[in-house]
């Protein structure tokens, strides 16, 4: 067909329900407000790595869902998430992205967490143990054994990553993705892992569109990397594999990566029980990705901040005991692609970034297809379609047509 | 290199700010040809969030000389990068046969590409903060860089780059 005319651009693509979605789920501004509060404010977010708190009273701050969130290791080496909210004024109470409670603050005694404002102090259990002139404000009509802070679900799992939930009563962690870590746990959980790296990116797009680029492959003809160490019968022979709760896992091949000019083989520094050179991946709903490509770990998690705008923290990890020399040829790995200037990360990035211009709030709709059926293999877009089938049942709305309530897809374009 | 302390300092100036011009200007192979054979890079920082220091870049002149000889194979954000750089400090070795310098910078990057061209090219954006830790050989009337920490304060790189900075 020639180019199209108005109508003939704004008319559904000869595909089945499923296989295509509006691009107001990437645009609009009050689907974006319901999928705070209906998914991220109900899931686990894993928001960071045990070895970024290392030992008792280490602490780090983060967010999900606009709610800033405070986790820390106890003295008894638990690690625990509150709010990062004092409950006397509303005041952040920790304001470093990291640090140690161990240390003495200006309004505060050491081993507490202290609100600078007025001083009041909390334990690392988030017991409220000081509030300044307690009986002289508030005689007996509260006391400090009211005013503890909130607590959040909070789990190390999978290789030692830190998993928040705001909800009180969330899907039980392992019932919610221990089934796509399945491929990868006996390699993240050999022994301890520990952060090398970490960067982040703001980027005017929807993070939805991110996860995308992590769950379909077809986009790797972007990649001049990608094709020269991959395309061959083993990649295109790679399954994705759908699995409950909207999570995908991309089957694994042998990666040549001698064949890109200066980059080499990582079969000497495979992760525990992982062959030379393959590479996992796992997309979490609603936008993680665990990336393991022989010898270095990536963790992306996104921040959603807008419909049109989000955050997505980069973490690269290796194993505990690495030797120096170990440890630089890890980075190394992870950065030849996955690093902010190295080959892949950027390229992945402009793609994003150039759908997010087309898909403004307020941009006229259009249909973003998704309808790539090449039996599950990995230019397949079944996990597209698996991950906004999910993403409908958790919004009530359906993809293709956000206006409209949820309807299950035709068996024909749902995920196999 | 003969000459006094002030004559060499201005030796290892002058190479720092030709070899900016020649970083702002794309020309890769001229910029490592101010490079001994030995020449080391690395893009470090240091991230309170993880505390740790990292290093998101690093190569020899033959990682170097072979990423931008791939960079036509690759996508990539056509924005021009502006460098800003002060040379602070120049120290040199007692044997007079090398010497190190701090730099600081900031990277402004005038967009071309942007999120839309026909909204945001044409308008520089703060891109990166940082320095430069140069060590150079001295040798006759010329310095050449054996080593380069580009040390960043930025942990926030948006979409990153393709070039050496």
């Amino acid at each position: 067909m020639p180019a199209k005319n108005h109508k003939q651009w704004l008319a559904n693509p000869q595909l089945e329900l499923g296989e295509w979605v509006d691009s107001r789920v990437y645009s609009d501004p009050r689907i974006f407000e319901d999928e705070l509060n209906n998914i991220f404010k109900r899931v686990w977010i894993p928001v960071c790595h045990e070895s970024e708190l290392l030992n008792p009273y280490d602490f780090r701050t983060i967010s999900i869902a606009r709610e800033p969130i405070i986790v820390c290791r106890g003295p008894d080496n638990e690690v625990r998430a509150f709010l990062n909210v004092c409950p006397h004024r509303g005041m952040i109470i920790e304001r470093r992205p990291s640090g140690s409670f161990l240390e003495g603050q200006p309004s505060g005694n050491p081993k507490r967490m202290t609100c600078m404002f007025h001083a009041w102090q909390y334990d690392l259990k988030g017991n409220c143990v000081y509030i300044s002139r307690e009986k002289e404000g508030y005689q007996d009509r509260l006391c400090k054994e009211n005013v503890g802070l909130r607590r959040l679900r909070c789990e190390v799992k999978f290789g030692g990553f830190v998993w928040v939930s705001l909800d009180d009563n969330p899907v039980p962690l392992e019932e919610w993705c221990g089934k796509p870590f399945e491929c990868l746990r006996k390699s993240l959980e050999a022994e301890p892992l520990e952060v090398f790296h970490y960067h982040k990116a703001i980027i005017p797009t929807n993070y939805k569109l991110w996860h995308d680029t992590n769950s379909e492959f077809y986009h790797d003809f972007m990649h001049y990397h990608n094709r020269v160490t991959g395309f061959n019968d083993a990649y295109f022979a790679r399954k994705n594999e759908a699995l409950e709760h909207g999570h995908v896992v991309v089957g694994t091949f042998e990666v040549n990566y001698d064949k890109y000019e200066g980059f080499e083989s990582r079969a000497a520094l495979s992760f525990p029980h992982l062959p030379p050179n393959q590479w996992y991946m796992i997309d979490l709903f609603p936008g993680m990705n665990f990336n393991l490509r022989g010898s270095a770990l990536r963790c992306d998690v996104v921040t959603p901040l807008a419909a049109d705008k989000v955050m997505i923290e980069f973490r690269g990890l290796g194993l505990k005991r690495d030797t120096a020399e170990e440890r630089q040829t890890r980075v190394d790995h992870h950065n030849s692609i996955w690093g902010p200037f190295g080959r892949n990360l950027h390229e992945d990035l402009l793609g994003v970034t150039g759908q997010g211009a087309t898909m403004l709030p307020g941009s006229e709709p259009r249909r973003i297809l998704h309808g790539r059926h090449e039996n599950q293999t990995i230019h397949d877009e079944n996990g597209m379609r698996h991950y906004y089938n999910e993403w409908g049942k958790w919004m009530n709305r359906l993809p293709s047509d956000p206006e409209q309530p949820y309807l299950a897809p035709l068996p024909a374009a749902a995920a196999e | 290199m003969t000459g006094n302390g002030a004559d060499v300092a201005n030796v290892v100036r002058d190479t720092i700010y030709r070899a900016t011009l020649l970083l702002d200007d794309q020309q890769w192979e001229q910029w490592l040809d101010l490079c001994d054979d030995s020449f080391h890079y690395a893009i470090k920082s240091f991230s309170p969030e993880i505390n740790r220091d990292m290093t998101y870049f690093q190569g020899s002149h033959k990682d170097l000389a072979t990423m931008v000889k791939l960079l036509p194979k690759h996508n990539t954000d056509h924005s021009p990068l502006r460098r800003h750089a002060t040379v602070y400090a120049v120290g040199v070795a007692e044997d007079g046969k090398t010497a190190s310098a701090i730099t600081s910078f900031v990277v402004y990057q005038n967009l071309l590409d942007g999120v839309n061209s026909h909204i945001d090219a044409g308008e520089s954006r703060l891109f990166l903060v940082g320095r430069y830790l140069d060590t150079l050989r001295l040798e006759h009337d010329r310095a050449r860089f054996i080593k380069r920490e580009v040390r960043l304060d930025n942990r926030r790189l948006d979409k990153g780059s393709h070039w050496p900075i």
